[in-house]
């Protein structure tokens, strides 16, 4: 157990590593993601200061304008640093790559999760950086204490293990189905605008509202993010909550499909 | 007569085109359904927004419903037709257009025609569908959307030659060429009064996606049809395709061919 | 009357390495003359990277020179390229005019609404390029699955569908096995003695150049080193020799 999680570490920092280079080495590269978000924050800014202006009040869903921005800014970092996992995935089960990574110390889905993790939260981190500056100099600072960064740094990275458990899953289910990459679309979709990637949460139609609160995709994007413009201990605890619950739920599913894949490769024979 | 030429060479690349994707109906499909549902969550982004603030700047829900339907009709008619522009940086940089410059007519015209995309046509349907599902136009304000969604069309093919053509210049156009590409494709699809001063500018020349989501949707979305408006658009859409195929010619003196070992496919 | 004339004819390339670097100019073709008769077969060879391909991409107007003057039948080449390239035939070895994923039927049928030709005069065309290029067999299959020697064929063929006066062959004959290379050359050759075309052929190998051509046109670093008869040259290096090595001992 001991050894596993020092390996664990080890190969988290080993691939954060190889992400961090990965994203200095094309300069054009991010040169293009900070022209992209430049672009969308920009019309954000120019769509959201002329709802404020017409609604006339300060805040909306208890966000000033800057709050807005700088919410976007997040959400669409989290956007911008998502991976393909789901279809590497499948290529490995089709391929039957599957076989011989098990050869591997590690569970195969905790490896793609881990190895995930490390690459996105750097490339985050990395568009993060890119994204604050851009709304720095689109509607100036905002007040964050260290309290809310804290929780939504933490809330955060338990959105990226509840997005890459889903993926995993989605990845896997390409025992059963053709073409997996149509379900990864949908996912896809789904969180970008159930999660509040584009418009919280609050500001949805009441039907709505109560039926995501039953979905786990406010908190892969919404519950998270507000929490820095709203720092609020208990509403932390209650993200967490429903992120474990959220979390519980997809590991299950992920373990019973991932043993139902092995079953079946063992019977095929690798 | 030389335009009857052009419409029997369209049509000969055409009939090629289809003989080639028939040859794989089911990807065809799937990527079909891909586009719209793609497009169904922008528009559930926008149903949801105006449900709670009903009218910016004048735009309601009608407007917007007007725009991407308009927007994608007009791209994905573009797309699905002259799908090589698309690519025009990439094909420059590696020197592909050889084979096009050794036939009659306007190189443009065979490089433009050659590959069609028929998953684009996921974006025309999907504009259609929603245009006549969910705005229920008039007979008159249907036939002004065909005519508009053909001058989109031509506003794209214009765009997409001139940031192509920066594949003449730099050794890695590409990737500028793309990101030109993103900011068109996302200023096209938010409403155009959102903007003021140099930016509407730049939406009317470098970035002409005043001409996608500005014009045509104010042409449309009055009860009386605004055939100035309409004009307006079409004028715009010729400057833009004028600029682009002479930004493409001229960019050819310094077109400087390549070696690669390429089938066409 | 000239089929080709090139005088001092030179282009020069900035090649970039990346997007911050200076480009550095590169001479690919060094102010050449070619003096070329109508109905004459010249082979125009040299080492790799020599300015083979991009003399005969000036020559039908794909690239515009940097310097010095083009005709070719009479047009310049990159000013009256439309007018031009009705008139010239054009095979890249490396760049295929068919489309892979379709018979050449097809490529056929469409290169006849590209170069407009007259319906009755483009069946009666094709049909006979079909029958002397031997095509019959694959003309139906999807090109992706030819063999090299098959879609070489049906690549030249193609090239000839609009009666070109001259045709320009660019290493036909790359990749393709010595079987069908003979006669890939055989067809060449045939054709040019037949219908008097003017022959502008790039190849590595000798034995297309032996079989095909009656002249020799050496290029290397950007400069024409050798001019002269296939014949004339034989004589002036002897007959034992045999024109491989010759050709080695020229570019060297």
């Amino acid at each position: 157990m001991d050894s596993n999680l020092g390996c664990l570490r080890r190969q988290t920092l080993a691939v954060a590593w190889v992400a961090a280079r990965a994203n200095l080495a094309y300069p054009l590269e991010v040169l293009g993601r900070a022209g992209f978000l430049a672009v969308i924050l920009y019309i954000f800014l120019r769509l959201w200061q002329t709802t404020y202006e017409q609604s006339g009040s300060d805040k909306l869903a208890g966000l000033s304008l800057p709050d807005m921005i700088w919410y976007l800014s997040i959400t669409e970092a989290m956007w911008m640093s998502a991976p393909r996992l789901s279809q590497q995935i499948d290529q490995d089960v089709r391929s039957g790559n599957l076989s011989v990574l098990l050869l591997r110390p590690m569970a195969y889905p905790l490896y793609c999760l881990m190895s995930n993790l490390g690459e996105r939260s750097t490339r985050f981190l990395f568009n993060l950086l890119i994204s604050f500056s851009l709304a720095l100099l689109l509607v100036g600072p905002v007040k964050l204490c260290a309290e809310g960064a804290i929780m939504t740094g933490t809330a955060i990275l338990a959105a990226f293990i509840l997005d890459g458990l889903a993926h995993i899953l989605i990845g896997l289910t390409a025992i059963y189905f053709q073409d997996t990459s149509g379900l990864t679309l949908i996912y896809t979709r789904l969180t970008m605008i159930l999660g509040g990637m584009l418009i919280p949460i609050e500001l949805f139609p009441d039907w709505l509202r109560s039926l995501v609160k039953f979905l786990p995709f406010p908190y892969m994007m919404y519950e998270p993010v507000k929490l820095f413009a709203r720092p609020d201990w208990q509403e932390y605890l209650k993200v967490l909550g429903g992120q474990s619950l959220s979390a519980i739920v997809l590991t299950t599913l992920v373990a019973l499909v991932y043993r139902h894949a092995l079953s079946k490769i063992s019977t095929n024979g690798g | 007569m030389k335009l009857f030429s052009y419409l029997k060479l369209a049509l000969a690349y055409f009939k090629l085109n289809v003989g080639i994707h028939s040859q794989y109906k089911a990807a065809f499909a799937w990527q079909f359904l891909a586009m719209v549902l793609n497009n169904c969550t922008w528009l559930a982004f926008w149903l949801i927004f105006f449900e709670r603030f009903p009218i910016i700047k004048g735009w309601g829900r009608q407007d917007i419903l007007t725009l991407w339907s308009l927007t994608s009709a007009g791209f994905g008619l573009s797309t699905a037709c002259f799908y090589n522009l698309h690519n025009l940086a990439l094909l420059i940089a590696r020197g592909e257009l050889d084979v096009w410059l050794t036939y009659p007519r306007n190189a443009v015209a065979h490089l433009a025609l050659a590959k069609m995309s028929p998953t684009a046509l996921g974006d025309l349907c999907f504009g259609y569908i929603v245009y006549l599902a969910l705005v229920r136009p008039d007979a008159a304000h249907l036939l002004a959307f065909i005519v508009l969604t053909i001058n989109i069309a031509l506003v794209f093919i214009g765009f997409n030659l001139m940031r192509g053509s920066l594949g003449f210049y730099f050794a890695q156009a590409e990737a500028i060429s793309e990101q030109w590409f993103f900011a068109m494709i996302t200023f096209s699809t938010y409403p155009s009064c959102l903007f003021e001063g140099l930016v509407k500018l730049i939406l009317f020349t470098l970035i002409p996606a005043g001409l996608v989501s500005g014009l045509p949707v104010e042409a449309l979305g009055m009860k009386e049809l605004r055939a100035d408006l309409i004009g307006l658009s079409f004028l715009g859409a010729l400057a833009i395709l004028a600029a682009g195929i002479g930004i493409f010619n001229f960019g050819l003196r310094s077109y400087q061919s390549g070696n690669l070992i390429e089938m066409r496919n | 009357m000239f089929a080709v004339q090139a005088e001092k004819l030179r282009k020069d390339f900035l090649v970039s390495s990346g997007l911050f670097q200076k480009s550095r100019l590169v001479r690919a073709v060094c102010d050449i003359d070619l003096h070329i008769k109508e109905g004459e077969a010249v082979a125009f060879i040299g080492p790799n990277g020599a300015g083979k391909s991009t003399t005969i991409k000036m020559l039908t107007g794909i690239l515009k020179p940097s310097s010095g003057k083009a005709r070719v039948l009479g047009l310049d080449p990159f000013r009256e390229r439309a007018k031009l390239v009705r008139q010239i035939g054009a095979v890249f070895g490396q760049r295929s005019q068919l489309w892979l994923h379709l018979p050449a039927r097809a490529s056929f049928d469409l290169l006849g609404e590209i170069y407009d030709l007259n319906k009755a005069d483009f069946k009666k065309q094709r049909d006979m390029l079909v029958d002397c290029f031997d095509l019959h067999a694959f003309f139906d299959t999807p090109v992706r699955k030819l063999s090299l020697g098959e879609r070489m064929r049906a690549e030249i063929a193609a090239s000839l569908l609009h009666k070109p006066r001259l045709l320009l062959l660019d290493e036909p004959t790359i990749g393709v096995d010595v079987v069908a290379r003979m006669r890939l050359r055989e067809l060449i050759s045939k054709w040019h003695k037949e219908e008097g075309m003017t022959i502008f052929l790039t190849s590595h190998d000798t034995g297309d150049i032996e079989s095909v051509a009656s002249r020799l046109i050496m290029i290397n670093h950007g400069r024409i080193t050798v001019d002269d008869t296939i014949d004339g040259l034989r004589a002036a290096h002897g007959q034992a020799d045999g024109l491989e090595s010759t050709i080695c001992k020229l570019f060297g």
